[in-house]
């Protein structure tokens, strides 16, 4: 047994994420407790229509989102209780829409920071009502074995430690989240666990007080004792007190006040609650409550180190008196484990996945990503440039000091050619077309490939068998001729003999000047010598050139195309950028430049004739 | 409930149409040559200087002044503005207008659970503390505005007569209604005077209290709230509010000069428990702080860089009970963090940090806790088996278990 929430109780969270964070806790208590999934629905206007995967045992439940707290009672009439996660300034908007709602019965409000008119007026509309309204600022409600109200109770391992999975003999009300969890794992070390716990909220004017949850206590015969957890301020400890010194009760009451220390600290002073704070003329004082709940007949221990022993001790007392019969518990083991999403399950290596996929060049796990094991700040720190990166990524090696010159030529020389070459025209034309920039640039990258800009691999990788094979370049171009074509790498549309590629010439003069071998250059370089001496275009190009000079730097020749994708990327997104911001308009071909060469207009045939 | 100065305070009673004496507030003396140009009541009343901020017994401390004129209260600011009283500065002086009058009443309205009371006595000043008994009440159920016979009825078992009692009934709605509009918790006119001449009622003092977590429903409120126990916020206490109002969760912080021990609790109900153990154990609090509701951890590391900072400090209590939700370990971080930095800047040399908690992510927090020892920490660390505040009898004998 228990009092609030049960077995039957069923929920629709108003709010967005705190209110889901919610339902997944209680989400985890029910699959403990082997009950159904106590929440039916959010209502959470923004996100109307979705619905919201929670995580119920093995699998996910799919709860439906509302528009309005109508909607979802109406969806599932079995909904009873409302939580409340709506932020202060639409919470009391929120809250009147479920307190009026004639499926609700109960109403309990998480949101804090609520003004205490709002609060007031909605404890005086459920008052009317006759509805339980729990809060603001409550931590939630928890009726052991039976069902869960927002995240009191905490994470998993504490519901097992405490015990909540099956009811206990004591009920707990407090204003405090944090005690009300501290008391429950004090029920549970030193008697047999709790009922029900409820966090009434810090609030000066909580909707519901202690009394009113006495009362049900009172009428719920699985609670023996009530523990209360209370604090200077107000007068609801004096109510509790009035209360339980009235007449005869059924349930022992236990309870601490706190807030002595304002005996000898400034007057007016805030603490954490906004409840926490005694009157103008010392109303409220832990003493007088602590007093006062004496006189009542309450056990108050002197301090909340004491509530452990008197709760031991009113435990014992129970069962030497025959309240309640010891009954042994189940181990722990015996419960149901929580499954563990597979991360957290490889981490304590309950778990192995097999990967999909594999990296040997960047570790982003950690702060920041490392390249083949080098920090990236680290790297910027100690003056290493874009090449070195290159270097690291695509050949898992910090480059030399002159590699990593020839790299950044080459990339500034291949940066762009112009606006007529096919990669930067396609670009332009999209651009002009109101394509984005990722699209638009990738588009001409699309045009990289045999004729344009593509054959630096394949010039890599012929020059690197030439070289290999030790060929003189009169076989290179024989056996080329013969099992592959025309030779990567060689020959150009508008550059010749007598009108050279200054690239080329830039390149190659820099990197002989170096010092450094270059066999697959040099074997390049004869090559060409034959082939201009037979035309003049067929000279060593720039890819040719790159090709040459990355494999002499024994970059993979996979990778080099690379060098010019990486290059030209920067002269597409110019490209692109100019084009942005003239704010160029569509193009199209002029007729004129294309040459028609179709068939004569003539008539089209029934289509039955064809 | 928050406290508003007496400036925005008395602002508010004129948006409600009740009269208050002129007045301005300045922050230098010479602004205020300038103002009585513009104002004739500047130079032809008697006024009131005094210290516009929240410190107790100004009277007694020589920060108010009255009967004075323009030349008296120019030099009243002078030597006022940036006097340091307690280890605060002065930084604002509010002149009033003096109200040539006979008679002082009391009227307050104050938030109850039901509704509100009104408050009224026929007698004003410190004479309303020693007379209790003459203040009369009413009752205003939740929901429901005073009527002027109401207030006529009140107004006449408090001792108003002669059409007195009418015009007090008028000004007592107009405070009800200020009350009721602006999410007042405790508004106090002491005293509320009759103006001699037009015998117009004019309410010469107030104390406001409003209701913090309704700003957002007040774009009007230009003010920023006032410490409610004697002394203005200090420094590290403004930086940690400001902290507190931008964060999810909340930090709580506020110094106690001349402690031995420092806290740095999580959650409001532990904390006042930890406070009442360290007292209950003879020792003395440097400070109350507190965090709850999960807040980042980099708010968490602010507070606890204020905490190590508490002059004369010799032991932390970084106490805690069962986290629902605040992760222990992410928290945990940000005390750490500060307390390496505190540690670099030489504040722990000397200090015990006792350490006790349970919540999510408990273990792991409580390990980096732990192995602060091996940094050269005075570090004592319990987990939940411990009860909440067994570490403070520990700490204070200077003893672990």
């Amino acid at each position: 047994m228990s009092i609030v929430a049960n077995k039957d109780t069923r929920v629709v969270i108003q709010g967005g994420p705190a209110g889901v964070n919610a339902a997944r806790r209680m989400a985890e208590f029910c699959h403990l407790a082997n009950t159904p999934l106590n929440v039916l629905a959010f209502v959470f206007p923004p996100d109307a229509g979705k619905t919201v995967d929670i995580p119920f045992g093995g699998a996910l439940a799919s709860v439906p989102v509302f528009k309005t707290v109508a909607e979802a009672t109406g969806a599932f009439p079995a909904i009873n209780t409302a939580l409340v996660y709506i932020g202060p300034n639409r919470a009391f908007k929120g809250t009147m829409e479920s307190l009026t709602n004639p499926a609700i019965k109960v109403v309990s409000m998480i949101t804090e920071g609520v003004p205490e008119k709002d609060a007031k007026l909605l404890t005086l509309e459920a008052k009317k009502l006759g509805k339980t309204f729990n809060g603001p600022s409550s931590i939630g409600i928890i009726s052991a074995g039976e069902s869960r109200l927002g995240v009191v109770g905490g994470s998993y391992d504490n519901l097992i430690l405490c015990k909540l999975h099956r009811p206990g003999s004591f009920g707990v009300i407090t204003k405090s989240g944090g005690l009300s969890n501290e008391i429950m794992w004090i029920c549970s070390q030193f008697a047999d666990g709790v009922t029900t716990a409820i966090g009434i909220g810090g609030d000066a004017y909580p909707g519901s007080d202690y009394v009113t949850y006495l009362e049900m206590f009172e009428n719920d015969p699985q609670t023996k004792a009530v523990v209360m957890v209370g604090e200077m301020g107000g007068d609801l400890e004096e109510r509790a007190a009035a209360w339980y010194g009235e007449k005869k009760r059924r349930i022992k009451l236990i309870s601490v006040v706190s807030g002595y220390c304002q005996e000898k600290l400034p007057k007016g002073m805030k603490f954490g609650h906004a409840g926490a704070k005694e009157g103008k003329h010392g109303e409220g004082s832990a003493r007088s409550k602590a007093d006062a709940l004496r006189n009542a007949g309450v056990s108050v221990p002197a301090t909340f180190g004491g509530l452990g022993p008197e709760i031991k001790k009113t435990y014992e007392d129970f069962l030497k008196d025959g309240t309640i019969k010891a009954s042994a518990d189940e181990e722990a083991k015996d419960l149901p484990s929580l499954p563990k999403p597979v991360e957290e399950a490889m981490k304590s290596g309950d778990v192995f996945a097999a990967p999909l996929l594999k990296s040997t060049i960047c570790d982003d796990r950690g702060d920041e990503p490392q390249y083949v094991g080098y920090p990236a700040s680290e790297l910027i720190n100690k003056g290493y440039q874009i090449p070195h990166v290159i270097g690291l990524l695509w050949d898992k090696r910090l480059v030399s000091p002159v590699e990593a010159e020839i790299i950044k030529r080459i990339v500034m020389l291949s940066a762009d050619h112009g606006p007529c070459v096919s990669g930067a025209l396609v670009t332009i034309i999209a651009a002009c077309a109101g394509i984005q920039m990722s699209q638009a640039v990738a588009a001409g990258l699309i045009m990289i490939g045999p004729r344009f800009g593509g054959a630096v691999t394949g010039a890599g990788t012929w020059f690197k068998y030439g070289v290999e094979h030790k060929m003189t370049p009169e076989d290179f171009l024989a056996h080329m001729k013969k099992n592959v074509g025309p030779v990567p790498g060689i020959g150009h549309r508008v550059k010749s003999v007598s009108n050279p590629d200054k690239r080329v010439q830039e390149l190659v003069g820099f990197v002989k000047s170096q010092g450094i071998p270059t066999p697959h250059l040099d074997f390049a370089l004869s090559v060409e010598k034959i082939t201009t001496a037979k035309k003049g275009t067929l000279i060593l190009n720039v890819d040719g050139a790159m090709a040459a000079i990355l494999v002499d730097m024994s970059f993979p020749v996979d990778a080099l195309n690379g060098f010019f994708i990486l290059s030209r990327t920067i002269g597409l997104i110019g490209h692109w950028v100019d084009q942005k911001r003239q704010g160029s308009r569509l193009v199209r071909l002029y007729k004129y430049l294309a040459n028609y060469v179709t068939t004569k207009k003539r008539e089209v045939p029934p289509l039955d004739s064809v | 409930m928050a406290k508003v100065l007496e400036g925005p305070g008395m602002g508010l009673l004129s948006k409600w149409g009740m009269a208050v004496p002129h007045y301005v507030v300045i922050t230098e003396a010479e602004q205020l040559e300038r103002l009585a140009e513009a104002n004739a009541w500047l130079r032809e009343s008697k006024l009131v200087a005094k210290a516009h901020e929240a410190i107790g017994s100004r009277m007694k401390l020589g920060l108010v002044k009255v009967g004075v004129d323009l030349k008296g209260a120019e030099s009243a600011a002078l030597e006022m503005l940036g006097k340091e009283i307690s280890g605060v500065t002065i930084s604002q002086v509010i002149i009033s207008e003096m109200i040539d009058h006979e008679k002082e009443f009391y009227l307050a309205v104050q938030s109850t659970r039901d509704g509100a009371e009104i408050l009224l006595a026929s007698m004003g000043g410190i004479e309303v503390e020693s007379n209790w008994e003459k203040v009369k009440k009413v009752s205003i159920p939740l929901g429901t505005n005073p009527t002027k016979d109401q207030l006529v009825k009140l107004a006449i078992e408090a001792g108003f007569e002669g059409g007195l009692e009418e015009k007090v009934a008028e000004f007592a709605i107009k405070l009800f209604q200020c009350y009721d509009q602006e999410d007042g918790n405790y508004l106090e006119i002491n005293p509320l005077v009759r103006r001699n001449g037009n015998g117009e009622l004019t309410a010469l003092d107030a104390v406001t209290m409003v209701d913090a977590d309704a700003r957002f429903r007040h774009p009007d409120w230009n003010f920023s709230f006032a410490s409610e126990f004697g002394r203005p916020y200090s420094d590290g206490e403004k930086a940690i509010l400001e902290i507190d109002t931008r964060i999810k969760g909340s930090v709580k912080f506020i110094e106690i000069p001349g402690g031995d021990t420092a806290l740095l609790p999580a959650g409001g109900g532990a904390s006042v428990y930890y406070s009442d153990a360290v007292l209950a154990m003879g020792g003395t609090l440097a400070n109350y702080a507190e965090y709850s509701g999960d807040p980042p951890d980099w708010a968490v590391e602010a507070l606890t860089e204020r905490v190590c900072s508490l002059k004369g400090i010799k032991r932390i209590i970084v106490g805690g009970a069962i986290a629902n939700f605040t992760n222990v370990k992410k928290t945990f971080s940000g005390i750490i963090k500060g307390f390496r930095k505190a540690k670099a800047e030489g504040k722990m040399d000397g200090v015990q940090i006792w350490v006790r908690r349970g919540g999510p992510f408990e273990k792991e927090g409580l390990a980096s806790m732990k192995a602060l020892e091996k940094e050269g920490f005075d570090i004592h660390v319990y987990d939940r088996y411990t009860p909440l505040t067994d570490i403070v009898d520990y700490a204070t004998k200077g003893v672990s278990k």
